[in-house]
């Protein structure tokens, strides 16, 4: 009896992420099956018809493959690199931060409220042929013409890295946060050297948080077509960017769909993967 | 706790500051490394926002030459009517999707504490996979069910794609803070003749409003900001200014750009501000990064 009034706060909110959030995604699992008719409008069809996985067996056609590996390793380069420059840091603050501890993580939060389009062009005004940094480059004399830094899958990764990386750093921090500081004294009491300690003491007890910053870091990386578009050319473009193009140029809609579909999918298993993972560590999740 | 003495009597702060008063090369384990470290961190992430700002005030067209300050590029930006009417679609978007936003986030976040309903917790899967799902699924998924309706896409349905995962962000911090507050207030307000909602009304809310307030505003600089569901979910007449800016941007750099991303961080920070500071005039004392995390009742 208590229960039902409580029940009732739901049923709004939970009526509209069904209506506009379930419903939506299995209508993109429906259009992926279906087809482009001859007035080059999207149709949907059975996904037991012939021909159904058409646009499935597509987007591994040696046109497209390149473009979803591509993905996957700029996402795990980003991760990587994010969890390179996030963890020192955040280290650095949950340990020695002090007082000031919330206003160096607030100023470190602060630039992702910056838009991330905004953001991404300054990339563009610095790393550009005739950018800041080559400008300065070639005014200290390190090189004449200038080094290509845009349009290479670096600036990409870097792009991608320079939007992201507060999702690791946050999660990292809580569980450095949530971490005992006696523990390392008691590390280091027992004769481990700072090394030892941090490898297996501060490293395994903040476990939970990498694992958690690299999820949250690695799922918008894939689906990011921002940072491609303006930091690289056709040569780094990514499974996001070829999805916009079926829905913006190609008009193939069906194809963009499957592609979407191929992507959960992926992002599935690795939730899946991420989920037993923390599972596995004895400490509940973030 | 064995060891020496001097470490074992201490608390762990002034070991830190003491460490490091003695100070110990090549190390990872203490700051001096770190600090150089961290310092180049928070130069990566803010030079190229201060290049942004500081170009928008240049007095020529140049992205790469200081030449002299003017505002002309913010005169541009006001006496463009296309962008100026972006402007207010997307103050007007991000004003509506914090108001439903909020209130049915925090409708799911109390029922998802204290319903009981039996699809009680697949609810609140279904509430987690927006905060997970890419923004471009998110994107198609709304642009495939307006056309399947026949919805024409307008400002209209920006503001439905972008309610929709405000109410997750919402549920999550609101959940939070409900999570660190017991129902016993609420027990005696009903003890004492106060019906339920009167007790929602009168005890509950006003217990959850830090959280409330800090994640409405947080919704407002999200919704104010997107772009990739804006993209998919927008009309052609008036589009919201993110998507003006992208058009903008692949057309070309352009000094106009560097002033209306400058108003766009005026607009996002100035509600951040705001969503830190709030919480704080209801008469507690806590940060509102804990607030926002989750981390600690009141």
């Amino acid at each position: 009896m208590a229960g039902g009034f409580w029940t009732r706060f739901l049923a709004a909110p939970g009526l509209w992420l069904l209506c506009l959030f379930a419903l939506p995604l299995t209508l993109t699992l429906a259009m992926s099956f279906g087809y482009v008719d001859e007035f080059g409008r999207a149709a949907y069809d059975s996904p037991f018809a012939p021909g159904a996985l058409d646009n499935y067996a597509d987007a591994f056609d040696p046109i497209y493959l390149p473009s979803l590996v591509r993905s996957v390793t700029y996402a795990l380069g980003t991760t990587a690199l994010c969890l390179a420059i996030g963890y020192p840091i955040a280290y650095y603050i949950a340990r020695f931060g002090g007082r000031r501890k919330y206003l160096l993580i607030g100023l470190l939060v602060l630039p992702f409220f910056v838009n991330y389009l905004v953001r991404t062009y300054a990339w563009v005004a610095l790393l550009s042929d005739e950018g800041l940094v080559n400008n300065a480059l070639i005014d200290l004399g390190v090189t004449s013409q200038g080094i290509q830094m845009i349009n290479t899958p670096w600036a990409v990764i870097g792009g991608l890295t320079y939007g992201y990386l507060v999702f690791m750093i946050l999660p990292v921090f809580a569980a450095l946060e949530r971490m005992d500081p006696a523990v390392i004294e008691a590390g280091k009491d027992l004769y481990g050297n700072k090394l030892q300690t941090f490898l297996h003491v501060t490293l395994p007890q903040t476990r939970q948080g990498i694992l958690a910053g690299s999820v949250l870091v690695f799922l918008p990386s894939v689906g990011d077509f921002v940072s491609a578009t303006l930091l690289g050319g056709p040569n780094t473009f990514m499974v996001g960017n070829l999805i916009q193009d079926q829905f913006f140029a190609a008009n193939n809609w069906p194809f963009g769909a499957a592609l979407t579909v191929i992507m959960m999918i992926f992002l599935t298993i690795w939730m899946i993967g991420y989920l037993r993972a923390a599972a596995r560590e004895a400490r509940p999740a973030l | 706790m064995s060891g020496g003495a001097a470490t074992a009597q201490v608390p762990p702060k002034v070991t830190a500051r003491a460490r490091r008063r003695r100070g110990a090369p090549k190390s990872f384990d203490r700051p001096r490394f770190l600090r150089v470290f961290a310092a180049l961190v928070y130069l990566f992430l803010f030079a190229p926002i201060l290049i942004v700002v500081l170009f928008s005030f240049n007095s020529q067209k140049s992205l790469t030459v200081m030449d002299g300050l003017s505002l002309q590029w913010y005169e541009a930006f006001l006496s463009d009517p296309v962008l100026r009417e972006s402007l207010f679609a997307s103050l007007q978007i991000a004003t509506v999707t914090m108001v439903i936003g909020t209130i049915l986030g925090t409708m799911l976040a109390i029922g998802l504490v204290r319903s009981r309903a039996r699809w009680s917790p697949g609810l609140n899967i279904l509430m987690l996979i927006p905060l997970v799902t890419p923004e471009i699924v998110a994107g198609i998924s709304a642009l495939l069910i307006f056309w399947q309706l026949g919805v024409k896409l307008s400002i209209f349905t920006v503001m439905l794609a972008h309610i929709t995962f405000s109410i997750s962000y919402v549920a999550i911090v609101v959940r939070g803070r409900l999570a660190t507050m017991g129902s016993e207030a609420e027990e005696a307000a009903m003890d004492l003749g106060a019906t339920r909602l009167g007790s929602v009304r009168l005890v509950l809310l006003p217990g959850l409003w830090p959280a409330i307030v800090a994640a409405g505003l947080l919704v407002f600089a999200l919704s104010f900001d997107d772009f990739v569901l804006s993209f998919f979910t927008t009309g052609d007449d008036v589009q919201p200014l993110p998507v003006r800016v992208w058009s903008a941007i692949r057309f070309g750099v352009s000094p106009t750009i560097n002033a209306t991303g400058t108003l766009m961080m005026v607009v996002s920070l100035t509600t951040i501000a705001l969503a830190v500071m709030l919480p704080r005039l209801f008469g507690r004392r806590e940060s509102a990064i804990k607030v926002l995390t989750g981390q600690e009742g009141g």
